[in-house]
């Protein structure tokens, strides 16, 4: 294996061992995406229209750069626009691992050959290649061996491999395609490590829908840094995209003009569920609840209930549906019945076998700790939400948002590095 | 949603109002760590008033440095390892990180020095007293929140508020106090030399770059905004040097009419009870304490960012030790060793802080140069390089302090016939 580290400032000799010059950098063909051929080797010092030599023309890289021609026939390569200088603007960059799923620093590049070719290969972002770089990688060898262990480069192959220069609007779109392809916990895990000018070039690349799956696991300082800077339209059509309590946590955290304009930009009953969230204190069920649940009219039997709920667009939005509420006409609470339930029992069964006076719930003003208190006491994996007055059931609360209130807030909330945010 | 604080509104207030301050003033109060004390007293005692004119200069070069970590974090919203790195290649990088533990970790084991002080002048051992702070303060930063972290840092910036009232309780006269802090004089001896130095050395710091480059770029403020983020620096550096005045003023006007030297901050903290009364000492000493612990809260963290920036180890508080190993050995290391080297008994103190002193001055130059080149670097700072204003004050300052060092380290090791 060779490595970039290697070759820079070694000579580059011609067919007859004459010395052509240094090399200064390597050009790689960047529109090549898994494995990227070397385009030309720039040389130190030589005129701007001289210092580039033709990768063809390339006999060997290791042990020594020898070029097939003779010094006097040498091929000069003229850019063509799309080619990455290797040094300059990879080498010593950070880089995300998308296969490993972290932000690393490149500390080497391995150049491999094929047939009579020269490509880019992988990324070494390992301890090893540090050394490497310091000319101390015979003294890790040697410290590795007396620990029996052995020296590990782990090296990342270059289709893996996303670059987050946010001023390269080329190499900027294959990252967010490799990106995209991340979960979004893990994508929004990298962004809070990034710096904040790269993250918000980086999302904002991203498509509507996977845009708001990565906020919705982001910290508040990202989604405040990205909203804030996306044109207007395409804020509310994020938001839009977002679980309505989700979003309502980022339009309380807003500036109250930006977020009333960004209510008006919304669709009318996106806006409408996230308005009512917004009434209520963070420290009520009302502040944690969702307003998606899945729910069929009470006198159906089994069968049209599971026809209902295919058809029906509160079930298709409901996070994980592990119940289906039973409501009356007036949307008032009659019963409930878990999905496992409903689908085991036979088709013609009607619901009203799972009608019952006597169902935990809370209203949107009921402190967070109880609505925690009654989900662990029942093992509730979720509890509705009424109305006061109209006994209107109008969210649940889940499991996993009861627990955030009863745990403590370091656990939950990303910790920002070491200043003031 | 917003948490519902139940904190009464003059208290908010308060808060808001560093919330704005910010990096700047947390950099600046740190900058005034045990050492800084311990040197401020010093001269204050040997030199007197004539000596305050030097902070003035200091203020200066402080603003000019800061300003443009500062503008760095904001335009390119990376650290300052980070952009050594990416710009100087691995060997740069590597010098400048191995300099940069061994001072800091010096200027740790300083603090915890300082700590330990205060507690004897109490009466406590400080086999109770180095543990307690390393302890607390290790665990507030690796469990806690970062939100209340940050409280307790603006509150530790508070402590420098004792000297402003040691001060007042002292009753010094204003008048000459003005008048020869703009009369500059110059004494042209070593030890005079080594003073000025020193102060150089305490307020303009490696680490302080590398601190406020990092917080101001974590805040992600854009640039456009730069305005706010430069009146924070400013305010910050000013506000400082203010505090740093008081220290000189409080040992200036006790201890040199009665040519009262002393060799460390709790010499002179001792010297004050007869002086000026117990309380002084006792506000003196409690100023000491708020900073040592607000430099050991600060420096072991910051250096542990910038190193794991450096070599691309993982990194974060929100992440867990087996995915950072690197991150968390760093961090406990510095702590440990600055821990146990103060509690070894016997152990030279003096001359381990002289050491780690030593590294820092000679780390400084290369730092500011390095900081010049990429402040004035078009790739990076776009329109927002150096002016040339602050590109000759720069030079001049990196000059004028990689001179003196060089004058000092001479001196040092060829003892004057």
């Amino acid at each position: 294996m060779i490595y970039l580290s290697q070759l820079i400032d070694q000579k580059v000799w011609d067919a007859f061992g004459h010395v052509v010059g240094k090399i200064d950098d390597i050009m790689v063909n960047a529109t090549e995406k898994s494995v990227p051929p070397l385009s030309a080797l720039v040389l130190k010092g030589a005129p701007e229209n001289k210092n580039l030599i033709d990768a063809q023309s390339i006999a060997s890289l290791w042990p020594s750069v020898t070029l097939k021609t003779d010094i006097s026939k040498l091929i000069p390569y003229t850019p063509k626009g799309h080619e990455l200088l290797l040094k300059q603007r990879v080498l010593d960059q950070q880089i995300v691992d998308t296969e490993g799923k972290r932000l690393v620093r490149v500390n080497d590049l391995q150049i491999a050959r094929k047939g009579d070719q020269f490509f880019l290969t992988g990324v070494d972002a390992s301890f090893n290649g540090l050394l490497r770089r310091l000319g101390l990688e015979n003294i890790g060898k040697s410290i590795a061996r007396t620990f029996k262990k052995e020296a590990k480069t782990h090296v990342i192959p270059w289709e893996f491999v996303a670059s987050i220069e946010h001023d390269d609007p080329l190499r900027l779109s294959v990252s967010q395609s490799r990106l995209v392809q991340m979960p979004p916990a893990d994508i929004a895990a990298i962004l809070d490590d990034l710096d904040s000018h790269t993250s918000k070039a980086l999302l904002q690349g991203f498509p509507n829908e996977e845009l708001a799956d990565t906020l919705e696991q982001s910290s508040q300082e990202v989604q405040q840094a990205v909203l804030s800077h996306l044109h207007p339209e395409r804020a509310a059509d994020v938001l839009e995209e977002m679980d309505p309590d989700e979003a309502a946590d980022i339009l309380a955290d807003m500036d109250d003009q930006v977020s009333e304009r960004l209510l008006t930009l919304m669709e009318d009953d996106d806006a409408e569920e996230v308005r009512t969230l917004l009434g209520y204190p963070e420290t009520s069920s009302g502040g944690i609840m969702t307003t998606e649940f899945a729910w069929v009219p009470y006198t159906y039997n089994v069968e049209q209930a599971l026809a209902y709920l295919r058809s029906s667009e509160d079930a298709l939005e409901d996070e994980f549906m592990y119940y289906v509420y039973l409501l009356d006409e007036q949307h008032q609470l009659k019963g409930v019945v878990s999905l496992r339930d409903l689908v085991t029992a036979p088709l013609d069964q009607p619901l009203s076998k799972w009608i019952d006076d006597d169902i935990a719930y809370v209203y949107p003003l009921t402190p967070q700790e109880e609505a925690a208190y009654l989900v662990a006491k029942y093992d509730l994996m979720a509890l509705p939400v009424v109305e006061p007055e109209t006994k209107r059931m109008i969210g649940i609360v889940t499991v996993d948002d009861a627990l955030d209130t009863v745990l403590p807030t370091a656990w939950k909330k990303k910790l920002p590095r070491f200043s003031g945010k | 949603m917003k948490k519902q604080l139940k904190v009464p509104f003059w208290l908010r207030k308060f808060f808001l109002f560093f919330s704005l301050i910010g990096p700047g003033i947390i950099t600046a109060s740190a900058d005034n760590d045990a050492p800084g004390i311990a040197t401020y007293s010093i001269s204050g005692a040997r030199y007197g008033y004539g000596f305050l004119w030097i902070i003035l200069l200091i203020t200066v070069g402080e603003v000019l440095v800061q300003e443009m970590a500062a503008r760095m974090g904001t335009v390119t919203g990376k650290g300052t390892a980070d952009l050594i790195r990416e710009r100087f290649g691995v060997r740069t990088s590597a010098f400048a990180m191995a300099c940069l533990l061994i001072a800091n970790t010096g200027t740790t084991l300083a603090q915890f020095a300082g700590v330990a002080a205060v507690g004897e002048l109490f009466g406590i051992s400080r086999y109770i007293t180095v543990p307690l702070a390393g302890i607390i303060i290790g665990l507030v930063i690796l469990r806690g929140n970062y939100k209340s972290v940050e409280k307790i840092l603006l509150v530790l910036c508070l402590s420098a508020f004792s000297y402003v009232i040691t001060v007042f309780v002292i009753k010094p006269d204003w008048g000459i106090i003005l008048k020869d802090a703009i009369t500059p004089t110059i004494k042209m001896e070593a030890n005079y030399l080594i003073a000025v130095l020193a102060v150089i050395g305490t307020t303009i710091t490696p680490w302080g770059i590398f601190y406020l480059q990092a917080s101001v770029a974590d805040k992600g403020t854009d640039v456009t905004d730069y305005k706010n983020t430069r009146a924070d620096v400013v305010f910050g550096s000013v506000w400082g040097n203010i505090i740093s005045a008081f220290i000189i003023i409080t040992t200036a006007a006790t201890l040199y009419p009665k040519g009262i030297l002393v060799n460390s901050a709790e010499e002179a903290a001792m010297a004050l009870i007869p002086l000026a009364g117990s309380f002084s000492s006792l506000l003196f000493s409690i100023g000491m304490l708020g900073a040592s612990l607000l430099a050991v809260s600060v420096l072991p963290l910051s250096t542990t960012y910038a190193m794991c920036e450096a070599f691309g180890f993982e990194r974060g508080l929100n992440r867990p030790v087996k995915d950072a190993p690197v991150f968390y050995s760093i961090f406990i290391s510095i702590m440990l060793i600055s821990m146990l080297f103060v509690l070894i008994p016997g152990i030279p103190l003096f001359q381990i802080m002289l050491i780690s002193q030593s590294v820092n001055a000679i780390l400084l130059p290369v730092i500011l140069i390095l900081v010049l080149i990429l402040a004035n670097d078009k790739n990076i700072m776009g329109k927002w390089v150096n002016t040339r204003l602050s590109n000759y004050l720069g030079y001049a300052l990196t000059g004028i302090i990689f001179l003196a060092t060089v004058a000092l380290l001479v001196g040092e090791f060829l003892p004057a016939t």
